[in-house]
């Protein structure tokens, strides 16, 4: 059984709403990313989402492309990716979900799959992968256990959801804004009926992303979703200390433990 | 077999790879498009305006001291005649018919040296439109009168200041803005590239060039030769010729320093298939799959990737692709100024300067070139290019 199946089983036993911080791979570098994601782990996160840096990133606002900048600046190979997700698996053994653009992971094709199963990757989510291209990465990850993780959007109507969630393993990441990534201070109204569509049509837990970064939206999301994304705002953090690293990780570990806290 | 198939590809190529929320808008394009593209009174509103506005057909031009010098018959499509100075008016044309019938109020497009967003700003200006180009950094501080035309149009301009400042990050930027804005939004790209249907519908548009050159021609063409950037102006004269075997095609693409340097815009000579901007295609890329910059001096041809229907045509071999460096072009334009009194585009140049690659096949035969726009936009690059010489 995939490891995101066995912890949301738990989650839902335990009534719960996951937190899944998302930070890029490298940013500020390798190894302060890692200290960020242990900062994270430690003060509340359930599992982690990881980006891989990509040179173009269409579906990312400001602060991720920013992010995605800095870290392309240490020229983060995969292998160095893979590596990180091992040690901190190693380190904590919680379920991770790979964020990525296709072409790093097409120019790799099988390779990726293998590297990623190694390093116990669970989850890969290829923004700009829809299921109608997706055969060709279906095939890499065949017998790997690892689930690819699909998106809905406010955009996508209700025939479309069917088939999407047609394919969806894990989790559905609901798109919460009709945007790009970045934080928004105001949570639209219509995502408590979309959720609520999406339930009908699929037991399949919902996580809801893009723009989440107060308290406020947590609580309110906790009341009908089952995760809870969040990664321009703690990648803001990073921006707003960048030559000051005890105070990013202070700063992260305050808005994590008070996310956590906000979640039932 | 019809390429592109129904899911879009063309062969292992093209596709549509982008974010869930622009799928339902790309789909709603899609069916759109495949009933517009049969209907006989958008077909003839569409000829109306490249007729009355843009001023085809471009003559076939017979250009005799070419000729003389490579002992063949050359032929120029004269492109570079048209409203606004290049082909791209072709398509920005077809796809305003097709916003308004959408009813789509706000154009956004991506423009590199300016020419597709001159041509977007011209007829959103004829058709009432509001108009938003998104331009690298870098590109507005180099072509600064093309910017200026765009404002004279009535668009605005935003300055692209992520990633390399150039026309893939403007071309990010615009699908950034489609993602926020998709519900009133339409997104006119300017080559044969980006996801399914837009590699089809701007080659559709493009085909007139070709379509008017069997018009034109008493026999069928030795060669044909034609710049590469996205592939527009190439697919678009080719398409319709695809079908005859014996004429033989060749794709010139930007060789900036030499391939060798790295420093080119040689999607296809020089890089690698990998997904990017909505399609599967030949890409500049690392070892990591991130996208390199490109470099030409052609600004309308540095780009990283290309469209997907070349990068199928060249698997195939159907279409021949190769190279030509900065310098080659510059001579190239050079001697049309002189031989022919035409001052060509510098991506146009590319194509001319091939002729010199290839001189001894052509002896005797008969060559179309198509001249893919004209040189005003490039008085300042050359001028300084021949001065640092
Ligand atoms: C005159 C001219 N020719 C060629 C191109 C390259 O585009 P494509 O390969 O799509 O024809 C451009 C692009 O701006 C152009 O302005």
């Amino acid at each position: 059984m995939n490891k995101i199946d066995t912890f949301f089983n738990k989650l839902k036993a335990a009534n719960r709403t996951a937190f899944i911080p998302f930070i890029s791979i490298g940013d500020p570098d390798i190894e302060a990313s890692f200290e960020i994601a242990k900062t994270l782990i430690n003060n509340g996160a359930d599992m982690i989402e990881l980006g891989f840096p990509f040179s173009d990133p269409m579906a990312d606002g400001k602060v991720i492309q920013k992010s995605y900048e800095r870290a392309l600046k240490n020229i983060i190979s995969m292998q160095d990716a893979f590596d990180f997700i091992k040690r901190l698996k190693a380190y904590r053994d919680i379920p991770v979900i790979f964020f990525t653009y296709y072409n790093p992971v097409f120019v790799l094709g099988h390779k990726f799959a293998n590297g990623a199963r190694n390093a116990g990757v669970d989850g890969v989510l290829i923004v700009d992968l829809p299921p109608e291209e997706s055969d060709e990465f279906t095939k890499y990850i065949k017998k790997k256990d690892i689930y690819q993780i699909f998106l809905l959007a406010p955009t996508t109507d209700i025939d479309r959801m069917r088939y999407i969630l047609s394919y969806a393993k894990g989790f559905v990441y609901y798109v919460s804004v009709t945007g790009v990534t970045g934080a928004r201070e105001t949570l639209s109204a219509a995502i408590r009926s979309k959720v609520k569509e999406i339930k009908k049509i699929s037991d399949i837990p919902v996580g809801i992303g893009f723009g989440i970064s107060t308290k406020e939206q947590v609580k309110e999301i906790s009341e009908y979703a089952d995760a809870v994304i969040i990664g321009s705002k703690i990648i803001q953090f990073i921006e707003n200390n960048i030559n000051d690293k005890s105070r990013i990780l202070k700063e992260i570990a305050e808005f994590s433990f008070n996310i956590r806290s906000s979640l039932s | 077999m019809k390429l592109p198939d129904n899911m879009g590809h063309f062969g292992a190529y093209g596709g549509r790879y982008i974010s869930e929320t622009l799928m339902p808008a790309i789909i709603e394009l899609e069916e759109f498009y495949k009933k517009i593209r049969k209907d006989n009174s958008f077909k003839k509103e569409f000829n109306y305006y490249l007729k009355n506005y843009v001023g085809r057909p471009s003559p076939l031009f017979y250009a005799k001291r070419l000729s003389d010098i490579y002992k063949s018959e050359i032929y120029l499509k004269r492109e570079d005649l048209n409203h606004t100075g290049a082909h791209k008016i072709n398509n920005t044309i077809g796809q305003a018919l097709l916003a308004v019938k959408m009813g789509k109020k706000r154009i956004i497009a991506e423009t590199g040296a300016g020419q597709h967003g001159v041509a977007t700003a011209t007829v959103c200006a004829l058709f009432d439109l509001e108009c938003e180009i998104f331009m690298g950094k870098k590109d507005v501080e180099r072509q600064e009168q093309n910017v200026f035309r765009m404002e004279l149009l009535g668009a605005h301009v935003n300055p692209v200041e992520s990633g390399s400042q150039t026309l893939k990050d403007a071309m990010n930027e615009a699908l950034r803005d489609w993602i926020a804005n998709v519900k009133n939004t339409y997104y006119m790209i300017g080559t044969v590239a980006g996801p399914h249907p837009y590699p089809q519908i701007v080659r559709d548009f493009q085909s007139v060039i070709g379509k008017e050159i069997l018009k034109q021609i008493k026999k069928l063409p030795d060669i044909m030769i034609a710049c590469v950037g996205g592939g527009s102006n190439a697919m678009g004269m080719f398409y319709p010729f695809i079908k005859y075997d014996k004429v033989k095609m060749y794709g010139v693409e930007a060789g900036g320093l030499g391939i060798k340097t790295g420093m080119h815009a040689a999607s296809i000579s020089g890089g690698r298939p990998g997904v990017l901007h909505g399609n599967k295609t030949y890409l500049l890329q690392d070892e990591f799959g991130r996208i390199k910059n490109a470099h030409s001096i052609a600004a309308g041809l540095d780009y990283p990737g290309v469209g997907p229907e070349h990068s199928h045509f060249a698997d195939k071999k159907r279409i021949i692709f190769d190279s030509v460096t900065d310098e080659e072009a510059v001579s190239a334009f050079q001697m049309l100024c002189k031989l022919e009194g035409i001052i060509p585009a510098l991506e146009s140049a590319h194509a001319i300067a091939y002729l010199e690659k290839i001189k001894r096949e052509i002896k005797g035969k008969s060559v179309i070139i198509n001249l893919s726009g004209r040189g005003d936009k490039d008085m300042h690059t050359v001028s300084d290019y021949i001065l640092s010489k």
